[in-house]
């Protein structure tokens, strides 16, 4: 649960998944995608050829018009299975989830595995994993043997359904969507607790736009 | 959270005073110029900032971290700043690497600890299970236990039995040829009766009487009845060696007295044509329980009798006895009908018997070994379809 100390509200979102099903090729589009009115640079910590070691960081905010300065640090988590403890540790103290799920067939196992952990490491750091606002992210659409949207629908329509998008990271396409979708589940989930509204003025269509900027119109 | 990787640092922290004064040092001295590092909140960490100075941010995510202060041009100020970013980027990556590291490692370690316990209890539910199983062995080892002796008892009854038909045959034999002498003797005490009473007649009712014969006969019969009673008598103390069975109080006794007791229960009621052969080596005494050891040889010969006499011809039981090394060897040797290797297979199985329903309890040889390995001892069969059987006993030492 965030805290607003002088006039700072910090965010932790994080994107988990399987290994390189590609959380860390979202967050460099991000860092091209969004304009908020204040951007940093992408941290990489450390990366094995193209595998991320440790994780990324992307810091994000901008002002509300109460004065508040509104952060988001983004952070990708290691995929690999060996590094559950560097996984745990990054998701420790989350606010808000992107799985990122690889479409492909040949994925199934690993995305559910993925997920398993997610929940059960979400519950070893003392997070209430049904109550986390979660976007599940279906990447590589553009690759060939892919599982259907429909399929994907069927197989996620459980008793909590959690925003789907479908994504193309390496184009960019669906990437702001899914981080639109986390934004608005982050800001209906602390939003009361934070007195946002009431007490910045700060709606979700203004909260999403700041963190998105540029033409944040959706 | 302190120590928290993902913490947001403030200047001191990425900073340390050391660090910072080296750091410092070395920008006042390219800038040519008094200089001072300031953090987010404006106060100064390090150096000098002369009245006209300007200040140049340094951004390490989004936010100033801190601010340089100095009357340098602008550019060059600028470039200081840019400087001291890469050095604070680099801190901050090193930092907040070395605190996920522990983190992860406590992760880690954690997770480890959980498997640990869950292997901890998992060994504690095998250690309750095994201890569980152990117990379960001894119930069924107790319960065996009680089965054998409960077979033992049955066999030990059924040999009882035996023993007691053939000691009936043996003693009804000579209490019908006493029974009949005395009275044949009443007998002849009437004649002297009516001797009395002829007395005048002299030697001619002597004659008359017979009483030559009867004097002559009754001697015979008297002797025949002294024979009869002592065999019965003989009987009866060979019974004895048999009454201590319920006494299992190990002795030390030489086994060629044991043998030689078994054997004579059966002398006088083998079936015709079988002979009951001894050959026996002195043996040392040994300490075992004579009762039990007289039960199995009784059992070896009654059933080597059995062999022989089922095949319908004459044959021999021999007993032989002599000394093995580490012990004793017994054999009993029959020219019966000997067994099949599928019958010696099975032959010491509990109620596994070849005789007619009624004829045997199938225990004989079961309740034998049993014995035999209660005094650490083996029993073997060796026999061919047709050419007999000898069924050999090690006892040791």
């Amino acid at each position: 649960m965030p805290d607003i100390e002088n006039d700072r509200l910090t965010f932790k979102l994080v994107y988990y998944g399987p290994a390189q099903s590609g959380k860390t090729t979202n967050l460099m589009r991000l860092h091209d995608l969004l304009a908020p009115e204040l951007k940093g640079e992408m941290m990489t910590l450390e990366t094995q050829g193209d595998r991320t070691l440790f994780f990324d960081l992307l810091p994000l905010g901008f002002r509300a018009a109460s004065g508040l300065l509104v952060k988001l640090r983004l952070f990708t988590v290691p995929g690999q299975v060996a590094h559950d403890g560097t996984r745990k540790a990054v998701l420790s103290r989350a606010d808000g989830v992107v799985f990122v799920a690889d479409s492909q067939k040949t994925q199934e196992i690993n995305n559910a595995e993925s997920f398993k952990n997610l929940a059960e490491n979400a519950a070893r750091v003392g997070l209430d994993f049904q109550r986390l606002p979660l976007v599940v992210q279906f990447n590589k659409r553009d690759l060939p043997a892919i599982v259907s949207e429909d399929e994907v629908r069927a197989r996620w329509s459980g008793a909590v359904s959690w925003p789907l998008t479908f994504a193309m990271a390496l184009t960019g396409e669906g990437v702001r969507e899914t981080f639109d979708a986390l934004l608005r589940a982050v800001f209906r989930r602390f939003a009361d607790e934070l007195e946002l509204e009431r007490r910045h003025g700060l709606d979700e269509a203004a909260f999403v736009a700041g963190l998105l900027g540029g033409g944040a119109a959706t | 959270m302190t120590g928290a990787f993902d913490r947001e640092f403030t200047l001191a922290e990425i900073l340390p005073a050391a660090m910072l004064e080296t750091l410092g040092t070395a920008l006042a001295n390219l800038l040519d110029a008094d200089l001072a590092v300031l953090d987010a909140g404006g106060d100064v960490l390090w150096g000098r900032a002369p009245a006209d100075a300007s200040r140049e941010a340094f951004v390490l995510e989004i936010e100033p971290l801190g601010y340089l202060a100095s009357a340098a041009s602008p550019d060059r100020l600028r470039a200081a700043a840019v400087l001291l970013r890469q050095m604070l980027v680099a801190r901050a990556r090193y930092l907040m690497a070395c605190d996920l590291h522990t983190d992860a490692i406590a992760a880690d370690w954690q997770a480890l600890l959980e498997r640990n316990q869950a292997l901890a209890a998992s060994e504690a539910r095998y250690k309750a299970l095994s201890e569980e199983l152990e117990q379960r062995v001894q119930d069924q080892v107790r319960l065996l236990d009680e089965r054998t002796r409960q077979l033992y008892q049955a066999e030990k009854l059924a040999s009882v039995g035996q023993l007691a038909a053939g000691v009936a045959h043996e003693i009804n034999n000579p209490i019908g040829f006493v029974r009949s002498n005395i009275a044949s003797f009443g007998g002849y005490l009437e004649k002297f009766a009516a001797l009395k009473a002829r007395l005048a007649e002299g030697q001619a009712a002597w004659k008359d009487l017979d009483l030559d014969f009867v004097i002559e006969d009754g001697a015979e019969i008297v002797k025949d009845s002294l024979e009869g009673v002592d065999r019965v008598a003989r009987i009866v103390r060979d019974l004895r060696g048999f009454s201590n069975v319920d006494r299992p109080e190990e002795e030390i006794v030489d086994l060629n007295d044991s043998l030689r007791e078994a054997m004579s229960v059966f002398s006088g009621r083998l079936p015709p044509g079988v002979e009951l052969r001894q050959a026996f080596s002195a043996l040392p005494r040994i300490p075992c329980l004579p009762g039990h050891l007289n039960q199995v040889f009784l059992h070896l010969i009654e059933n080597a009798v059995q062999a022989v006499a089922d095949t319908g011809k004459p044959g021999t039981v021999t007993v032989s006895s002599r000394p093995a090394e580490g012990g004793i060897e017994i054999a009993v040797t029959d020219t019966g009908v000997g067994m099949s290797s599928a019958q010696q297979a099975r032959a010491f199985e509990p109620f596994y018997t070849t005789r007619p329903v009624g004829s045997g309890t199938g225990l004989g040889l079961t309740v034998a070994r049993g014995i035999v390995q209660a005094h650490d001892g083996r029993i073997s069969i060796d026999s061919q379809p047709g050419s007999g059987a000898t069924i050999t006993l090690f006892l040791p030492a």
